[in-house]
């Protein structure tokens, strides 16, 4: 169990307040030490607020594994009916993660505006896969699952109070989150996109941040954020896990520095990625100020529709976009086969990104949850289990399409709509999830694909993709322009096979 | 981290103070993200300096006894300890070859 050993002083059960001070330069520690009547040589103590009955005590001294109030579970120590709050509660992932959280006994809660349905509904696209009011899903998740989600309908951004409120009422121990535009080609669609995207992240993020400050200082935030935020530098430089390692050293002027713990560079292609990479630096800091705790989860390409609970039911399923605004790229591949739009490859379609399938991301945020910070630890991890030329990913649907589905499917390269590298190194450092964290991918791009064929090609999703396929090829160009993008050429996978075979790596864990 | 490498306030007379060998002490915090990078090069050159100096680590929020008394003012603090005195002081994150030298000046 990758988290036994962890103490209180990583638990959000641990109260702190006044009786450590985190000013490690010691400017209050001897205000600190009359105020509780010490001697000399004290020691950190800390009170439980689940266990009150231990009194002041040491933090270091029960570890995971010896505290009642943690049990053990497939991915780890949990604590028992952890109360996890979910901001995005709504959408593709926090809707899964909610119900996943559920079947694991912890107490979810959560708040959306449905935001993600309005931009949706806004660009004329709809969610391919249909889903539940959430009145419904609630009903839903209550008799299929015997999961109880308490839900409030909250604006982040815009009723800071009402979430000041929820926050102070649930006590979370952890807070997931997802609630963000998620969209690169959204943000870059005109003056007022950009500037709401990046208002409606980043400054939601901030005020969530206070409210932790305020109400809830030892709950961890486990962020979404993305791999995107790095961007592909061409010097082939490694994407650490969002900090220097201590042995990368800047040489200049015949001295030598430690980069060590310095954030690594970011390349944001987009304004949506550039909101991720300010958020980074508001979590840093608030981390810093307030010791807050947080996880930095740089996601790659997320793709698929399973996990367990939200195949159990048709009013559980939660949302598949395909278009060129809310769609991601595996996603979009498996629609566009169905359909028989052949697969687009931006430019040259060699650019290469990380990717996870939905179930193994919903396993690695309950490592993350089940394993909090220390105290103003701020912790970054690359969240992917490979990854891949998007040609590569194109081969492997169309030959899964063709072989399993008999469909003809072809692949097509188009004009890049995007600013980007086309062919670029790429060397991706992603071990904290497996390392620390004990991670190891149970869904295979080729088993998701296959799941994904199964449930799409259903008549009645089908139809759904049709209905919003003058939505699939892009027309949101980043140089402001509004235009289909041009076929440059379509060919058959035979020929792919052929040209591409051994040309890029695509590594799986 | 290797637990070989944890010092903390009731043990430190003993493992750094009466040790027979130089002791590099680095003094951390886990809100100091430098200090939690550090660990890995640490771990290096602990079995490097085996037999000849010892590295330890001191977390400084969970320890303020001995925090206080070598007046830590930011992490991460690298100490270098002889015979029971300090020799040297760096502040910030280190360098593998920059440690080396630190250790190396008392060798």
């Amino acid at each position: 169990m990758h988290n036994k050993e962890k103490t209180c002083w990583n638990c959000p059960a641990i109260d702190l307040a006044g009786k450590v001070d985190f000013r490690a330069c010691g400017q209050s520690v001897e205000e600190f030490r009359k105020k509780l009547d010490l001697e000399d040589s004290f020691q950190i103590m800390a009170e439980c607020k689940r266990r009150p009955e231990l009194g002041l005590y040491d933090p270091m001294s029960i570890t995971f594994e010896e505290c009642p109030e943690w049990q053990k579970c497939p991915h780890g120590y949990l604590l028992k009916n952890m109360r996890v709050m979910i901001l995005g509660i709504d959408g593709y992932l926090g809707w899964t993660l909610a119900l996943w959280m559920g079947s694991l006994g912890l107490e979810v809660s959560g708040v959306d505006n449905y935001n993600r349905r309005d931009w949706v509904k806004e660009r004329g696209a709809h969610t391919i896969v249909p889903i539940s009011r959430m009145s419904e899903r609630l009903r839903a998740a209550q008799e299929v699952l015997d999961i109880n989600i308490n839900f409030r309908e909250i604006d982040i951004l815009n009723e800071h109070d009402r979430l000041r409120e929820f926050i102070d009422e649930v006590k979370p121990e952890a807070i997931v989150h997802y609630g963000e535009c998620p969209s690169a080609p959204y943000s870059m669609i005109d003056a007022d996109h950009a500037m709401y995207v990046q208002k409606n992240n980043v400054l939601g993020t901030l005020g969530v941040l206070f409210l932790m400050r305020d109400l809830a200082p030892e709950t961890s935030m486990i962020k979404l954020g993305t791999m995107g935020e790095y961007g592909t530098p061409l010097t082939g430089r490694p994407l650490f896990e969002g900090m220097f390692p201590a042995d990368a050293v800047l040489k200049w002027d015949n001295r030598e520095w430690s980069l060590g713990g310095e954030l690594i560079p970011r390349d944001p292609p987009s304004f949506y990625h550039i909101s991720k990479v300010q958020d980074t630096y508001n979590i840093v800091e608030a981390c810093k100020y307030w010791w807050l705790r947080s996880y930095d989860v740089m996601q790659g390409v997320i793709y698929g529709v399973h996990t367990d609970q939200v195949s159990a039911d048709p009013r559980l399923q939660t949302r598949l976009d395909i278009d060129e605004w809310f769609g991601t790229v595996v996603n979009r591949f498996v629609a566009q086969a169905i359909i028989g739009i052949p697969l687009t490859l931006h430019g040259t379609g060699e650019q290469i990104r990380g990717f996870i399938a939905l179930e193994d991301a919903m396993q690695c945020m309950t490592r993350l949850i089940a394993s909090p910070p220390e105290p103003g630890q701020y912790s970054v991890v690359n969240q992917m289990s490979g990854f891949s030329s998007l040609r590569e990913i194109a081969k492997n649907v169309a030959k899964i399409g063709k072989e399993e589905f008999n469909l003809p499917v072809k692949i097509q390269r188009v004009e890049n709509p995007r600013v980007e590298s086309e062919r670029h190194p790429f060397e991706p450092i992603y071990e904290n999830l497996h390392k620390k964290f004990g991670f190891k991918p149970k869904v295979s791009l080729e088993e998701e694909i296959c799941r994904m064929f199964k449930l799409l090609t259903k008549p009645e999703i089908k139809r759904r993709i049709e209905e919003k396929k003058h939505h699939i090829i892009p027309k949101t160009w980043w140089s402001g322009e509004k235009r289909k993008v041009e076929t440059i050429e379509i060919f058959e996978l035979e020929e792919e096979i052929a040209k591409s075979e051994g040309k890029l790596k695509n590594r799986g864990q | 981290m290797k637990e070989n490498l944890r010092i903390a306030d009731n043990n430190f007379e003993e493992e750094v103070i009466k040790s027979s060998i130089p002791v590099l002490v680095d003094f951390w915090a886990s809100w100091c993200i430098p200090s939690q990078m550090m660990m890995p090069v640490l771990n290096k050159l602990s079995k490097e300096y085996d037999g000849k100096a010892k590295i330890k680590k001191l977390n400084v929020d969970q320890n303020p006894r001995i925090r206080d008394k070598h007046k830590i003012l930011g992490c991460p603090t690298f100490i270098l300890f002889k015979d029971g005195q300090e020799i040297k002081r760096a502040v910030g994150a280190q360098s593998e070859d920059q440690l080396r030298e630190i250790i190396d000046s008392v060798l």
